[in-house]
């Protein structure tokens, strides 16, 4: 068994990167291992701004022999009539390496051939690792990787160089123009020289002394002790803000932390602002003192210890009371205005040439509130909260704030907001409105301003549709998927029962006045648009094509497909549901004759089974019987709805459901009970009968099972053959 | 460190490493990479390395003076170097060694910062330089220059010279940096950063612009399409200006600033295309565009 030590030295990582390529080091590297059959004992990575490393151990020193039986030409075309070798078999022998006296012939199944006996493996692991370790280097994963020099081969950023150590002995790695050596270096600034390594025991010890803590997981506890102990010894406390720990702790080799203050007068400014500048603009932790409130000093983290501290605190502390000071200057002359005469600056701002100013926008956005309110009920107090927001949505996009910090739109509304008066629940509407802005963000928290969301974003959709602006492949300029992805989080987590196409038809209906006439193949569009969100997100979350396009095409509301994909997936699990889904599909192929039964959505009342078929013209035992078993099957199907609704009233369905639908059983068996008597009537009666009410009632039957069935979604996108 | 003492630091380095310091171009950019000397240089495989002060122009980042670190009128220190050295991180530390910065002193990040210029048709990787928590510098990685592959790669190395004098000087605002003796950048800039920025804001005529825009567009494809590279690119430039002004006057909506956008892109994609068209031609011999002037 031996040793591998891999290092991959590089100019700075990006620091979200870091993280990535410690996952991906490991996962190729490995894999590429047990693809040479090299496989390890173990694989241990390291992974800081400056480096990707991996520790190997149990490696083994060559691949493993064996015999490989390789077929050769048929035993006729093998010998000769006198039974001695041809040319083709001496030809076969040499180019397997054998002699030609040892092939075998055997008669089998296949019929009659000769084989050789070939012995493979033994490689040496020396031999193999070079060039293995070379495209694990080209073919590490990143999102995007550059070109530098000369050099054709792309990495995440420059190769600075490379350690490549078997037992201590250097292997003979070319990469990227890099040859691998034994020398590593230290920290950029504290260690800068080169060093031999030792090998992989050794090398997180020997960085360690040069200030270089190569484990991550150790690195960002040793960021966050740093942190803790440089406000601890402030008599503050510093906010945990996880993001902001992950992306300082690969921001640097040796976390060095320093406090630095800022004048108290800043205070006065929202939380969430000096959140922002400390945060986003120089990844400094906030502190607070004992009471919870915001303390007018922060931790920053430097990557180097220098002699004199001051000057990195006093250069922190500059930077900082900048950014403040200009922030201060905008929370104290916004305030000058209330945000209704900040609104009137929305008819200056465009929205879009073709679909006027952000004021236009603003009175569309209103009307289709109030439609989306009324088809939902709300009313009383939040409708009051959604109808006093509604005036000023969006008029801190007029504040020099916004302006000047544009990732704090909506927070500066609801700063605003409270700050004259307004009350709690409308200032919350204003902030919620403009969310979720990405991926990461989160949804309004109150139905005000979720309906505010689901109304501003889905103008902007119908809008630029209608002006024939959809996004094509990879080319979304005005980022609308990411418009849709957010209207769909929305409806989901408010778990309303609110058709996407009653959403769409809100927003267009602000439209009548112009300034684009929106046709219903827009609004068609835009319906179809949304769910392929929903469906992209569902399938995210780690729900097959199939079962999310049956949960989708068989739903109405966001909310209603996301259960009906996680029943599927229940469903699923079961032994019948293969045969069910087949008779399922032969029984909706022959009732297409009749007028398919609509998708019946969660909000749909349950209809007695069985409806128009006449018992009287049944002539088979096989009918009675499935009658029989239709009300048994959508008691069990009505459950099914009933019970993932219950369990999940709505949630974000960008994260997994946050519960596991239990007590299914028993619903899930009245549904898949259907299969016997299904199977029967299909297999022994007639169905196309020439006797044509016979046909009908026979039809009818049958659509009624897929009635039944197809409330859990489309099944036929699930069956197979 | 006065501000002219930093220039001239800045300039015996480079100089002193191989770099042609070029004076400033003398039509509007909008930074040092739309330089010739980097935005053409930077095509083609020939080895090139420029450094020097690029004054340029962003109307909309104007504020009358009143912030301290954002200008409509600006200094870079706009240094190109092709290929990219194996040292270059080094290089640079050694230049702010240069400016009496002791990089051992202050905390130095290179924290990830990509750069695109859709207007070039432009994008690079890199990093933007931080020291004790201000941005210094960029430093950009060009991978593509007017959708062209560049093939080397160039670095580009673009200094913030107000920041960098304003924490060598400890100044809280760029205008109280002294650029001589007794002379501060406000006695030199202020009156202009002011009146630039009503004229940017208030005072540019939007009509007169878009016109001026639609003729040097149109000059600069006459010209580029007689191989008059040079001439053709600073038509290039004013429309591009042009563009920026319509921009800072906040006439242009989403769709109309996006097809200005494509306009420029596309012109600066003519531009390189005409200026190493000699090269794919191996009969034009050594009489091409490149390899005359800067």
């Amino acid at each position: 068994m031996a040793e591998l030590l891999f290092e991959i030295g590089t100019e700075e990582l990006p620091s979200w990167y870091v993280a990535r390529g410690e996952v991906g080091l490991n996962d190729l590297l490995s894999s590429r291992l047990a693809a040479a059959e090299l496989a390890p004992e173990s694989v241990r990575v390291y992974a800081t701004p400056r480096r990707l490393a991996a520790w190997v151990r149990g490696l083994p020193e060559s691949t493993p022999r064996r015999v490989e039986e390789r077929r050769g030409p048929p035993a006729n075309v093998a010998f000769t009539s006198e039974g001695g070798l041809t040319k083709a078999a001496s030809a076969f022998a040499a180019k397997n390496g054998v002699a030609a006296s040892d092939l075998v012939r055997l008669d089998d199944d296949r019929g009659s051939y000769v084989y050789a006996n070939v012995p493979v493996g033994g490689e040496l692991a020396a031999e193999l690792l070079p060039e293995l370790l070379a495209g694990v280097v080209r073919d590490l994963p990143a999102p995007r990787k550059m070109r530098w020099g000369d050099e054709p081969t792309p990495f995440i950023r420059p190769i600075a160089w490379l350690v490549a150590l078997l037992d201590g002995r250097v292997l003979d790695v070319e990469v990227a123009g890099v040859r691998a050596g034994g020398r590593s270096r230290g920290h950029r600034f504290l260690a800068p020289g080169e060093f031999e390594v030792g090998g992989g025991a050794e090398y997180e010890g020997e960085l360690a002394r040069r200030f270089v803590v190569a484990d991550r997981a150790k690195r960002r506890a040793a960021t966050w002790q740093a942190v803790r102990s440089a406000a601890g010894d402030a008599g503050v406390t510093a906010d945990e803000a996880p993001a902001l720990l992950d992306e300082v702790t690969d921001l640097v080799e040796s976390p060095f932390a320093i406090l630095g203050r800022f004048g108290d007068e800043f205070l006065e400014l929202p939380e969430e602002v000096l959140a922002t500048v400390m945060i986003k603009h120089q990844r400094f932790f906030p502190t607070r003192a004992a009471g919870g409130a915001f303390a007018p000093a922060f931790v920053g983290v430097a990557n180097t210890h220098v002699a004199d501290e001051g000057v990195v605190r006093s250069g922190y502390e500059q930077v900082l009371a900048g950014r403040l000071y200009d922030a201060r200057f905008f929370w104290r002359s916004d305030r000058r205005k209330s945000l209704s005469q900040h609104a009137w600056g929305l008819s200056g701002i465009a929205f879009q040439k073709e679909l006027g100013s952000m004021a236009d926008k603003a009175a569309r956005v209103g009307v289709a509130a109030r439609l989306l309110m009324d088809a939902l009920g709300i009313e009383g107090a939040e409708a009051e909260a959604a109808k006093q927001a509604l005036p000023v949505f969006r008029s801190d996009l007029a504040t020099e704030m916004v302006f000047e910090f544009p990732e704090l739109e909506g927070v500066m509304a609801r700063a605003y907001a409270l700050a004259e008066g307004l009350p709690a629940a409308t200032a919350e509407a204003l902030y919620g409105g403009v969310r979720p802005k990405t991926h990461e963000d989160g949804v309004p928290t109150t139905p005000a301003g979720a309906v505010l969301s689901v109304a501003d974003k889905v103008d902007k959709l119908v809008g630029f549709f209608a002006l024939g602006k959809r996004p094509s492949g990879s080319a979304d300029p005005f980022a609308l998927r990411r418009d849709g992805l957010a209207v769909v989080r929305v409806l989901a987590e408010r778990g309303w029962p609110l058709p996407v196409a009653t959403v769409v038809e809100a927003a267009a209906a602000a439209y009548a006045d112009g300034p684009v006439s929106v046709t219903t193949e827009v609004q068609d569009a835009v319906v179809e648009f949304l769910w392929d969100r929903a469906a992209s997100l569902l399938t995210d979350r780690g729900a097959s094509v199939p079962v999310v396009r049956a949960a989708v095409l068989g739903s109405v509301t966001v909310v209603g497909a996301a259960r009906r994909a996680l029943l599927l997936e229940a469903l699923l699990q079961r032994e019948e549901m293969p045969d069910l889904l087949a008779l399922y599909k032969r029984a909706a192929n022959l009732s297409r004759s009749e007028a398919l039964p609509e998708p019946v959505g969660s909000s749909a009342q349950p209809v007695a089974p069985g409806q128009g078929v006449k018992p009287e013209l049944f002539q088979e035992e096989a009918e009675p019987r499935l009658l029989a078993a239709l009300p048994a099957a959508l008691a069990g199907a009505q459950a099914l709805l009933g019970a993932a609704k219950a369990q999940l009233p709505g949630w974000d369905i960008r994260d997994a459901a946050p519960v596991r639908l239990s007590g299914l059983e028993g619903a899930m068996q009245a549904v898949v009970s259907l299969k016997a008597p299904l199977d029967d009537f299909l297999d022994s009666v007639h169905v196309l009968s020439d006797d044509l009410d016979v046909r009908r009632n026979r039809l009818t039957l049958l659509g009624e099972v897929v009635r039944i069935l197809r409330q859990l979604g489309s099944l036929e996108q699930l069956a197979v053959g | 460190m006065l501000f002219q003492e930093i220039l001239s630091r800045l300039d015996r380095f480079w100089a002193n490493r191989g770099c042609v310091v070029a004076p400033p171009q003398d039509t509007e950019v909008g930074a040092g990479t739309f330089y010739p000397t980097t935005f053409l240089r930077a095509l083609g495989p020939e080895p090139w390395r420029v450094a020097g002060i690029a004054p340029s122009r962003r109307p909309a980042d104007g504020r009358y003076g009143d912030n301290p670190y954002r200008f409509q009128y600006f200094y870079q220190y706009q240094v190109l170097l092709k290929p990219s050295p194996d040292d270059v991180q080094t290089l640079y530390l050694d230049s702010l060694y240069a400016l009496g910065i002791d990089p051992k002193a202050h905390d130095i990040r290179f924290v990830e910062d990509n750069w695109e210029s859709p207007t070039l048709g432009a994008w690079g990787l890199g990093w933007e330089v931080w020291m004790d928590g201000m941005e210094i510098t960029q430093f950009t990685y060009f991978q593509q220059v007017a959708g062209f592959d560049c093939r080397p790669v160039s670095v580009e190395l673009t200094y913030g010279l107000e920041r960098l004098a304003m924490y060598l000087q400890g100044k809280r605002h760029a205008f109280d940096v002294e650029f001589a003796p007794g002379v501060t950048l406000g006695d030199l800039r202020r009156d202009m950063e002011v009146q630039h920025s009503r004229y940017n804001f208030e005072e540019s005529d939007p009509e007169l612009q878009r016109l001026l825009f639609d003729k040097f567009e149109v000059e600069a494809y006459r010209l580029l399409g007689k191989g008059l590279v040079y001439p053709g690119y600073e038509f290039v430039l004013r429309s591009s200006h042009a563009f920026n002004l319509l921009d800072a006057r906040g006439v242009l909506s989403q769709t109309e600033r996006q097809g200005y956008v494509q306009r420029v892109r596309r012109m600066a994609e003519t531009t390189a295309r005409t200026y190493l068209q000699p090269a794919d031609d191996a009969e034009a011999g050594p009489t091409t565009a490149r390899g005359k002037g800067a």
